[in-house]
């Protein structure tokens, strides 16, 4: 999944960042589903499910309506060239393996050798949305946020109770409809 | 003295094996684009050839001119000293690890790219210049995606790191394993010149790399260089192979598994050359802007996997 955010960072075309964050709900959908039937927690299938048709499905459709709306396929001039972005992030990577090191110690479950990668999305994502011009991939990164948080839970304490969860799923869901109306107006956060 | 024998064997085994390494590249290239190909030992023929010719030095060229090619070829011949070919309890463990072999590589690089500048032609001082850009990302890249292995190994000398991921596969292959190993193609392909970095085969100055900086060279000089090359591409494949995948090496100095280990180096290096030769063919050459792109990408991937191997042992 972090690879996936790697991905964000190296190509340049919308529909490049969408089919990453299309394919990493996907993988995040299988994560849920594997500690489901490891962990022996059945809301998490349910959650699991939920992820794939949500993250999976329906908000990319929205991010690609959006995109087609725009005129033009623009390629995307992020504030950071990317190289230099690869590396911070490879930077990120490794601050976020050594700052969940005396977590992971702690922590008696199984999926603690994914701690860092989750908190490596987490940082990963945060630098997505922060170095960013356009409007757009700054969604796709906050909606990166959210899976990282997500694989967090999921891996840190087999997922968080179904309410917060189903709490969190319309939270996205609203975001991205109502992101949807805003970012037809506010293209790119440059006024040029 | 037995030990000697088997590095220099070994050493000569790389050096003998490097043009067919490119020939049968080249060939499989051929055959995949519809051609017949010039067969396998063309390029002992065409170095055979320029051996023989008489060779041409600008006046402009200095000292440095006429010692690139020998300082090139010693330094890729000392590295191949020191590339586990047959077997993972190799004698030159002794003499040089994974850093040892990083420098030297560079430091064929660096007199390349000087002997690419001296003569002070255009084309010359573009390559040079491509070279540096190229090899600033890629050593690093090289010896932190082996430096992965040599986390979980414990060691940092070739043959030791080859045997241990031999001996306990399932200490030593993780998940950094596989972006270690997609991290060391992508900077082996960068280093040798192979697509999408740059064509070995092109003829139009502004694409090339390692060749503008080759384009001052005649005679025996071109023939050490091209040379020297070719064994750095089959060294390089031979790590890459000998590292992440050991499988089929000897673990010791015996005949019959030293035997073994050569076929399996063998059948190795053919389905890493055909590995290249199809990706060669399916993609497009790089703009040159966008090659430390790739070159980044291999590098975090490299940083990833020593990362997750170092933290998580």
């Amino acid at each position: 999944m972090l690879l996936l955010a790697l991905v964000v960072l190296w190509r340049r075309h919308v529909t490049a960042y969408i089919t990453a964050f299309r394919t990493q709900s996907i993988v995040l959908a299988f994560v849920g589903a594997t500690v489901a039937w490891y962990g022996r927690v059945p809301e998490l299938f349910l959650v699991a499910v939920m992820v794939l048709v949500l993250k999976g499905w329906i908000v990319p459709r929205v991010l690609s309506g959006i995109e087609t709306r725009r005129q033009g396929a623009r390629e995307l001039h992020p504030l950071l060239n990317t190289e230099t972005s690869l590396l911070i992030s490879g930077a990120l990577a490794v601050a976020a393996y050594e700052v969940s090191r005396p977590l992971a110690e702690v922590m008696s479950l199984a999926t603690r050798g994914g701690l860092p990668v989750a908190l490596a999305l987490i940082f990963v994502s945060l630098f997505i949305v922060v170095s960013r011009r356009e409007a757009i991939a700054q969604i796709v990164g906050f909606l990166m946020l959210e899976n990282g948080i997500a694989l967090l839970a999921l891996l840190g304490a087999y997922g968080v109770p179904l309410v917060v969860e189903l709490g969190v799923f319309m939270d996205v869901l609203l975001g991205v409809l109502v992101m949807q109306a805003v970012v037809y107006h506010i293209y790119d956060t440059t006024a040029d | 003295m037995r030990a000697i024998l088997f590095i220099a064997g070994q050493t000569l085994l790389l050096a003998v094996l490097a043009p067919a390494v490119i020939g049968y590249v080249r060939f499989v290239k051929a055959r995949l684009q519809g051609r017949r190909g010039a067969g396998v030992c063309q390029p002992y023929r065409e170095l055979r050839k320029t051996f023989g010719k008489g060779m041409v030095i600008a006046e402009s060229a200095s000292w440095i001119f006429r010692a690139a090619p020998f300082a090139v070829i010693g330094a890729t011949i000392a590295a191949a000293s020191l590339v586990p070919v047959v077997s993972a309890s190799q004698p030159a463990d002794r003499a040089g690890d994974l850093f040892v072999l990083a420098a030297l590589l560079m430091l064929g690089t660096f007199f390349l790219a000087l002997g690419g500048l001296d003569p002070g032609t255009a084309f010359g001082g573009m390559g040079s210049s491509r070279e540096m850009t190229v090899a600033a990302l890629t050593e690093p890249t090289l010896a932190i995606a082996v430096l992965t292995l040599a986390l979980t190994t414990g060691s940092t000398s070739l043959g030791v790191i080859a045997g241990s991921v031999l001996g306990t596969p399932a200490y030593a292959v993780g998940p950094g394993h596989a972006l270690a190993f997609a991290a060391f193609l992508i900077a082996m392909i960068a280093e040798t010149g192979r697509l999408p970095v740059d064509n070995p085969s092109t003829h139009l100055e502004l694409t090339m790399i390692h060749e503008a900086m080759i384009l001052e060279y005649s005679g025996p000089y071109l023939a050490l260089i091209e040379w020297a090359a070719g064994i750095r591409l089959t060294l390089l494949m031979t790590l890459a192979a000998n590292l992440f995948v050991p499988w089929g090496m000897a673990t010791s100095l015996a005949a019959p598994a030293v035997a073994a280990g050569l076929v399996a180096i063998l059948v190795k290096l053919g389905v890493l050359g055909l590995f290249l030769a199809v990706l060669e063919t399916r993609v497009a050459k790089l703009r040159l802007f966008r090659v430390p792109e790739l070159l980044a990408l291999s590098f975090t991937l490299a940083l990833l996997a020593a990362a997750s191997s170092f933290f998580t042992r």
